[in-house]
């Protein structure tokens, strides 16, 4: 079925609009292993590199709907492939969701973390439109985009510290996957207000967009992997 | 850049101090000092995991005054993360009650309400983190079925039934723990603990971390108390309705 998705992903760069069929496919794919496991596919690596990979698909095509084909899908649409391949590689975990999981708190945390850096990945995408094709609303694009993940991630974490808090009694540990987050809230925030102090805005605020999205993915894929902590991703 | 206040009514120093906590860049600067101090205590914390790893164990003065003041070069991000921190917190309370007392108009009472709600939620859970680190405590060993323990401020618990589903396997589906919370010798509280359900009692949770049977059903308890949970759940709401507010507001005049 994932081999199916990257091709039908593959004629995305001919036409922005022709990404539909694929996020069909890709939907009713969520959708099954749904019903197969009983619980929502976002277990490790496998089930949320596939979800980002989608994610960002819904963005980039209501984000780019009146777009041709450009630079926009030349960037957008390897990126998403890439991911789509690293859940392929990556191994799937079968079964129920552990009690501790199974919590809407858990759910939306989730859920709503991966709509954000798909968010933040179209927002560095803007970002080198504007760079490399001068468009005149990519800086306002890059920013509506950003703006709309900060909110909804400072949203998954706060009821990510919900969960926390009824599952292990504490909101917030210190742990280098906590510190991650915070880096990328902070960030985030220091990207919002640098755009409004005089002399940031423009190329200094557009690259931060850019490199924002280089610490989600490190933060997502590289912490876990790198440094111990109460996340498995 | 911020607001620059008139030189004429106060001393030269207070009105550079005024000025300074009142800049955006002041804002913009903190922020990135404290993604640069995050980042090295990011790596720092598994590197000397003999003093970072009892940092979530207790109340975060206590590691603050014992292990990290004995270990300063280990510890220095993140006792200048705290400096910061306070600085950032200065710097919103100063900026938002400068917003506050500029004059008002209907046409921008939500663009600029809901920014300055978003800084009051980030204030709060910073003193719920303030007052977690500093009056709150956390106490956690095994219980058996059956057994009573004595709890600090005159309670006392008993857990009276471990109840645990497994599959065809085997493998443990859910469980759950029967416990009843005394006080002053009288019951004051009981319930059923599960994951994710604890029993709570005046800003007290009880909390089954995990379950072993080696030994019969025993279950590794969690008493946690956090005085800053509170404000910091007021916060996380707060932060959220300003900043939904202010998407909304700034989308279409972005």
């Amino acid at each position: 079925m994932e081999l199916l998705l990257i091709i039908l992903y593959l004629f995305a760069l001919y036409r922005p609009r022709l990404i539909l069929p694929a996020l069909a496919a890709h939907a009713v794919h969520l959708v099954s292993s749904a019903m197969q496991y009983g619980r929502i596919p976002l277990i490790g690596m496998h089930d949320t590199l596939g979800f980002l990979a989608f994610c960002i698909g819904i963005v980039y095509v209501i984000s780019g709907w009146k777009r041709k084909r450009d630079l926009f899908s030349y960037v957008t649409i390897p990126v998403l492939l890439l991911l789509l391949a690293g859940s392929i590689a990556s191994p799937e975990i079968p079964g129920a969701l552990p009690p501790v999981l199974r919590t809407i708190w858990f759910e939306l945390h989730v859920i709503l973390s991966f709509i954000s850096y798909a968010l933040f990945a179209i927002g560095s995408v803007f970002g080198i439109l504007s760079f490399c094709r001068k468009e005149e609303r990519a800086e306002i694009n890059q920013y509506r985009s950003l703006l709309f993940g900060y909110v909804l991630f400072s949203i998954a974490v706060i009821f990510g510290g919900i969960w926390a808090y009824l599952a292990w009694g504490t909101y917030w540990l210190w742990t280098p996957k906590e510190l991650w987050t915070t880096i990328i809230w902070i960030f985030y925030s220091l990207y919002l207000h640098a755009r409004l102090v005089r002399g940031w805005t423009g190329p200094k605020v557009i690259w931060m967009g850019i490199i924002g999205f280089v610490i989600v993915m490190f933060t997502y894929a590289g912490v876990g992997r790198l440094m111990k902590s109460s996340h498995e991703f | 850049m911020g607001i620059t206040i008139s030189p004429c009514s106060l001393p030269y120093p207070v009105v550079e101090m005024k000025n300074f906590f009142l800049s955006l860049k002041t804002t913009v600067w903190t922020l990135f000092g404290l993604v640069c101090l995050f980042f090295i205590g990011s790596y720092q914390m598994p590197m000397h995991r003999e003093i970072f790893s009892q940092m979530n164990e207790g109340p975060l003065i206590h590691w603050a005054e014992g292990t990290a003041a004995k270990n300063v070069w280990q510890t220095w991000w993140f006792f200048s993360a705290i400096a910061g921190l306070v600085l950032l917190t200065i710097n919103t309370i100063v900026c938002s009650l400068q917003t506050i007392k500029a004059k008002w108009s209907h046409s921008d009472f939500l663009l600029r309400t809901s920014p300055q709600v978003t800084h009051i939620g980030f204030l709060f859970i910073m003193i719920g983190h303030l007052l977690g680190a500093g009056w709150g405590y956390k106490l956690s060993g095994m219980m058996s079925e059956d057994s009573f323990v004595r709890l600090p401020e005159n309670r006392g618990l008993y857990l009276q039934r471990i109840f645990v589903q497994t599959d065809t396997a085997g493998f443990m589906q859910d469980w759950s723990a029967e416990a009843s919370l005394y006080e002053n010798n009288d019951l004051v509280k009981s319930g059923t603990l599960g994951p994710n359900k604890p029993l709570f009692y005046k800003g007290t949770g009880i909390y089954v971390k995990s379950l072993s049977f080696e030994t019969g059903p025993v279950a590794l308890l969690l008493i946690a108390k956090d005085p800053g949970a509170v404000w910091a759940l007021a916060g996380g709401i707060l932060f959220m309705l300003g900043s939904v507010t202010l998407l909304v507001l700034k989308w279409n005049n972005a």
